[in-house]
């Protein structure tokens, strides 16, 4: 899988540059609107993350040019403007997703997967972790080949982990993208605990075992090492 | 102090006016009155003295008294007594059989002395035309000054109308404008001086304002703009290091505080961002929104936040109530005053929404505010015990309701907190 991410701060390039290449993606940057248009017409990406404040252009003004050459392209804009126009301008042009600085990477992962198997795994949209296997196009789960019976928040919370195996979701993170800005910061997000516990309660029923580890009251892992 | 009605200044300067042109008036009618009958003393007096003389030059000649005028009607005195109350003059009515009808008068009788002998006599002159024509004079000055008046009243009425005119276009461009918005503000054409001075200090006063609306916009949105990508660095490099086991178990509690403050600063961020944003009228999607779907649409995606603490949404949603504004600052109004109903309902608590023609009334229990509510919809306003609260979100929603022609009230009431947001007349 290969990601032009482009974005003019060094340090942010830095970050997720790494982030990415983590998790195994191949990753090459470009740090100017120039650099990008000159990247784009040459070789071809799996994923575009775009800035679209960039010192020389707009970044919306690359979308047209991605779009030229291949529709299979997942381009997710990144931004620190939290404009409507922006948005719809963004989408209409073509790009696929959208997010608002700042973000959590974990949530920037989220996106960048979902968007992934929603374009390239059209036929087979798997997921599956040890014994849990979840039907992407169903919206189905299945633990040992048995279905579950998930509320809509608890499959989110579940795909969201599985997106992020192996990471510490933080509950800002996760409230964050359970409920978008419904919630307050001023909410303890113990009600994040609640889901934690029904989908743990489900999916142990089921004879699965417990992934989610509570981190230090900071948030949840879903992890291999099971207690 | 009395608050007194307001007059129109037109009106004012009319009443001063009116008050002044009466006194002229009166005060020249008491002159002319006076002068009329000064006028027509001397004339009678002179009239007097003419039949006095002939009179006198009569009876030099001859002392029988006859051959005199019959009006004179002379006759010798012989009580002497008499001539102390002499001479009498006096206005009587004296019947004229030419004319059939009473004529005015005035008559005087005196002494004559002529040698040793003296005679009365009595003369008369008709005053009466005199008295007519200085009569009608007074009358005729003060249905002048009637007509006058009136005449004022009515060419002030219409008056006002047009020189005010250049007025109360300026005023209406004052009322109209909208700070930030970049207009041109229109000039009035005005002769008026005073109107002119007014004018051009709007102007001024104006020009400033927009400066120093701008530099504070450009601030806040700078500010607003640049912390973001900062944040987003922070944020990721912290979530990096809580991925380091060790590290959490050793610093947790400061990393969580770090981490969590830094959270607090992006949503600022944003929300001022939003702010701003809903300031400069990005938002002008105006439409005519039925709010009900709406409403039910968005209670069912924050139902699960709400049976978390136990609450319950009690709805009473009007088919009619109609808004006019872009969809997205709805959501916003709504997602604002439901969320701070969930955060401060008491658990098991019910929520009421309510609709009807004209409102939209969101309220729910709690215990009273600690701070005046006059201050709630301010910024960074926010109860002690709420410390992690942005205190933007109600601010947020009175922007909104501002800039679209809502009116939004908050009461406490029977321990209820509610809020009302209706259409501005």
């Amino acid at each position: 899988m290969k990601i032009l991410l482009v974005e003019d701060n060094q340090i942010l390039v830095d970050e997720l540059k790494s982030f990415f290449e983590e998790q195994g993606y191949l990753v090459e940057v470009a740090t100017s609107f120039n650099l990008a248009s000159q990247k784009v017409a040459v070789y071809e990406y799996d994923v575009i993350i775009l800035d679209l404040g960039l010192p020389d252009g707009n970044g919306l003004d690359l979308i047209p040019l991605v779009r030229k050459t291949s529709t299979e392209t997942i381009i997710l804009i990144l931004t620190a403007r939290d404009a409507v126009e922006d948005k719809v301008k963004g989408l209409e042009s073509g790009a696929d997703d959208y997010l608002t600085k700042p973000f959590h990477k974990a949530e920037l992962n989220a996106r960048v997967r979902s968007q992934l198997r929603r374009k390239k795994f059209a036929g087979k949209n798997e997921l599956t972790f040890h014994e849990i296997r979840v039907d992407l196009q169903a919206a189905q789960v299945f633990v040992k080949g048995q279905p579950l019976n998930l509320t809509r928040k608890e499959y989110d919370l579940l795909i969201y982990f599985l997106y992020n195996p192996n990471r510490l979701l933080t509950k800002e993170s996760i409230a964050e993208h359970l409920w978008g800005d419904h919630i307050d910061q001023a909410d303890s997000f113990d009600f994040i605990y609640n889901h934690i516990k029904n989908l743990r309660k489900k999916i142990m029923a089921a004879g699965g075992k417990n992934y989610v580890k509570a981190m230090y009251g900071m948030g949840y892992k879903f992890s291999e090492e099971s207690k | 102090m009395t608050t007194r009605r307001p007059v129109k200044l037109l009106n004012q300067t009319t009443a001063f006016y009116l008050i002044f042109t009466f006194l002229v008036f009166f005060v020249s009618a008491f002159i002319l009155s006076k002068m009329a009958n000064h006028y027509i003393d001397s004339y009678v007096q002179s009239r007097f003295s003419k039949y006095e003389n002939r009179l006198k030059h009569h009876l030099q000649k001859d002392s029988t008294l006859s051959h005199l005028p019959r009006y004179l009607k002379v006759k010798k005195v012989s009580d002497l007594s008499i001539l102390k109350t002499l001479p009498i003059i006096k206005d009587t009515l004296i019947y004229s059989d030419e004319l059939d009808e009473y004529l005015m008068y005035r008559k005087r009788k005196a002494v004559i002395q002529q040698g040793t002998q003296y005679f009365t006599y009595v003369a008369r002159v008709r005053v009466g035309d005199f008295y007519r024509l200085r009569d009608d004079f007074l009358a005729s000055m003060f249905i002048v000054f009637g007509v006058l008046a009136f005449g004022m009243i009515v060419f002030n009425y219409f008056l006002s109308g047009y020189l005010f005119k250049p007025f109360n276009q300026i005023l209406e461009v004052m009322r109209t404008y909208k700070v930030g918005q970049g207009a041109k503000v229109q000039k009035v054409y005005t002769v008026t001086e005073e109107f002119i001075k007014m004018q051009d200090l709007f102007h001024q006063m104006l020009e400033q304002i927009e400066k120093d609306y701008r530099n504070l916009k450009e601030y806040t949105e700078d500010m607003a703009h640049e912390m973001q990508t900062p944040i987003a660095i922070m944020r990721s490099k912290m979530e990096s290091l809580m991925s380091d086991e060790t590290l959490l178990q050793k610093h947790g509690p400061q990393i969580k505080t770090i981490y969590q403050q830094l959270n607090h600063l992006s949503r600022l961020g944003n929300t001022l961002n939003l702010l701003t944003r809903i300031e400069n009228g990005e938002f002008q999607n105006k439409k005519t929104i039925r709010t009900k779907d709406i409403i039910e649409e968005h209670l069912k995606f924050i139902q699960e936040l709400a049976e978390l603490k136990h609450l319950q949404f009690v709805t009473d949603l009007s088919e009619d109530n109609v808004f006019t504004i872009d969809p997205y600052l709805f959501e916003l109004i709504l997602k604002n005053l439901l969320r701070n109903a969930i955060q401060h309902a008491p658990e098991n608590s019910k929520i009421f929404i309510k609709t009807d023609e004209n409102q939209l009334l969101i309220s729910n229990a709690g215990a009273e505010l600690d701070f005046p509510p006059e201050k709630l919809f301010k910024r960074f306003v926010k109860r002690k015990s709420n410390g992690e609260t942005l205190g933007l979100g109600l601010a947020l929603v009175k922007k909104i309701c501002d800039l679209n022609n809502l009116q939004i009230d908050y009461q406490y009431q029977d321990g209820q907190h509610v809020f009302r947001v209706w259409k501005s007349s």
